[in-house]
């Protein structure tokens, strides 16, 4: 089992993380260096992570568990106009992506109003591609009860709902979690309570990725969406000069590769592992609904019988 | 008076009300607003639904004419030209726009600093006109700005029936998901009296 965790240190000497985790088996996910400072997203296997922290105690840096590192989360919001765009949906956007999630924004065409809202079948689509649908809402709590009646219809992955009052979830119909104190705020984040806020909403998000992955744990993938992300990285030179944000997003059940479809699929289906299979037989390679982007999902144990 | 400090919004959901508040005082200090605005009152009903905004203005300078910066004469009665000699230059980027448009690029001319000659075929009737010229409305700046604030920024997205009264005095903007009933319009006429009342005896 890996375990997602950051780290977070000086630059010097920090490929010795790096390498040990590596060596013990785990995957540097993504590395950020910020003139001296360096923030690594990674997963390491969970018997080793002891190693881990001791080597970075020495190297006098941080290892924080990051239950949100590997998600690909959509923050909705009901329109892209000045209501809720930027203040709002770009703190949230930036936190969740701080915290190691890769996040997209989703604006509806017609998402407004508490009687008149609708989601498109497009839009439904592709909000299903990704692992958490987040949609942020307004002030007031009878609208967003009367919407979240009718909104999500056809989103079949968890759905947490951000508003203004504070509300139990079991009130919001089909949320997965709420969380209050949000709603419509036209200023930019930053006092000491909006802060807490935001670090109560990355508290829930991993709270509900966790039990996707217990979900997960129950019916095993026949090969872990990290592996796919490596293999492909090594085998598709392409890649390498991917101007896209994260080529290779990863994702709770596989991943999204940013390369077009056409072209591409049939060189990602024969892709072959060490051990002998190709991707067609672990992995469904689809493609998505953002651009002409491919999608790779992870097949369970339960439809291939074994697991890479 | 200190601004901002007579806003107030009334509404069943308190929560709802104290957001809607922020975010008013938000949206004006970003569109610089708040000292446009004298009193303001705001009633929100999200299960009727109904969003009514009335507020008093206070608005600023009047519009600016050629006169109030310039002097506007004939240069001689054999020629037909206008003279405008300026004696402030804030205005003279949008002054020299409007007459490109109206005589067109070839009959003016700069000689100096803050000279400006005009060909015109009719210059006395010309002169008559470019002395009561508007070169900058403040109010109507003001006004875009104060529509845009509340049409497109405070009022929620979803109300989308409006019905509005717009004067240099006053704002009131009656808005709803549904069609809009005769009670509402009533209720926000009357919290613009009330306002209006407040503000006589302040």
């Amino acid at each position: 089992m890996l375990e997602p965790v950051m780290y977070e240190g000086g630059v010097f000497k920090h490929n010795q993380i790096e390498e040990l985790v590596e060596d013990l088996g785990g995957y540097i996910l993504q590395k950020n260096v910020m003139q001296t400072e360096v923030v690594l997203l990674m997963l390491v296997p969970m018997n080793d992570l002891n190693v881990v922290e001791e080597k970075a105690k020495k190297l006098l840096g941080k290892v924080t568990r990051a239950p949100l590192t590997g998600s690909e989360i959509a923050t909705i919001a009901p329109t892209l106009a000045y209501h809720h765009l930027p203040h709002l949906d770009c703190d949230v956007a930036e936190f969740l992506r701080k915290k190691g999630a890769k996040t997209n924004m989703v604006g509806l065409a017609r998402g407004v109003g508490k009687r008149i809202c609708q989601l498109t079948a497009y839009e439904r689509d592709l909000i299903n591609e990704h692992d958490i649908a987040m949609f942020i809402l307004g002030n007031y709590e009878h609208c967003i009860i009367e919407k979240s009646k009718k909104l999500y219809e056809g989103i079949d992955i968890p759905i947490i709902v951000l508003g203004a009052p504070e509300l139990k979830t079991e009130d919001v119909p089909n949320a997965t979690a709420y969380v209050g104190s949000f709603g419509r705020i036209l200023h930019q984040m930053r006092h000491a309570e909006e802060l807490k806020t935001l670090d109560k909403l990355a508290e829930v998000t991993g709270t509900v990725l966790d039990k996707v992955r217990v979900e997960i744990g129950k019916d095993p993938l026949a090969i872990a969406p990290v592996r796919i992300k490596k293999e492909l990285e090594e085998q598709i030179p392409e890649l390498m000069d991917n101007l896209h944000p994260l080529p290779v997003t990863m994702q709770m059940t596989g991943v999204r590769v940013k390369l077009p479809y056409g072209e591409y699929h049939e060189l990602i289906e024969n892709i072959e592992f060490v051990e002998g299979v190709k991707m067609k037989e672990v992995a469904k390679v689809l493609p998505s609904k953002m651009r002409d982007f491919i999608l790779i999902k992870a097949l369970p144990k339960s439809v291939t019988g074994f697991v890479v | 008076m200190e601004p901002l400090e007579t806003i107030s919004v009334e509404s069943p959901d308190i929560v709802g009300a104290k957001t809607t508040k922020s975010l008013i005082k938000d949206t004006l200090a970003d569109l610089s607003l708040t000292r446009v605005i004298v009193r303001l009152k705001v009633y929100v009903d999200p299960v009727e639904p109904v969003f009514i905004f009335t507020a008093v203005l206070r608005l600023s300078s009047p519009p600016v004419r050629i006169k109030d910066f310039a002097k506007v004469e004939m240069t001689n009665i054999e020629k037909d030209e206008v003279k405008i000699e300026l004696s402030k230059e804030t205005y003279v980027v949008k002054l020299l726009g409007k007459l490109w448009d109206r005589y067109g690029k070839g009959n003016i001319s700069q000689p100096e600093q803050k000279v400006i000659l005009i060909q015109t075929p009719l210059p006395d009737k010309e002169v008559e006109f470019l002395n009561e010229l508007i070169i900058e409305e403040p109010q109507q700046e003001v006004l875009d700005r104060l529509i845009d604030a509340v049409a497109l920024r405070i009022i929620p997205e979803g109300f989308r029936v409006r019905k509005h009264e717009l004067t240099k005095t006053h704002i009131m903007f009656v808005a709803s998901e549904d069609t809009l009933k005769p009670e509402w319009i009533e209720r926000g006429k009357e919290m613009m009296k009330s306002l209006k009342e407040d503000e006589e005896y302040a």
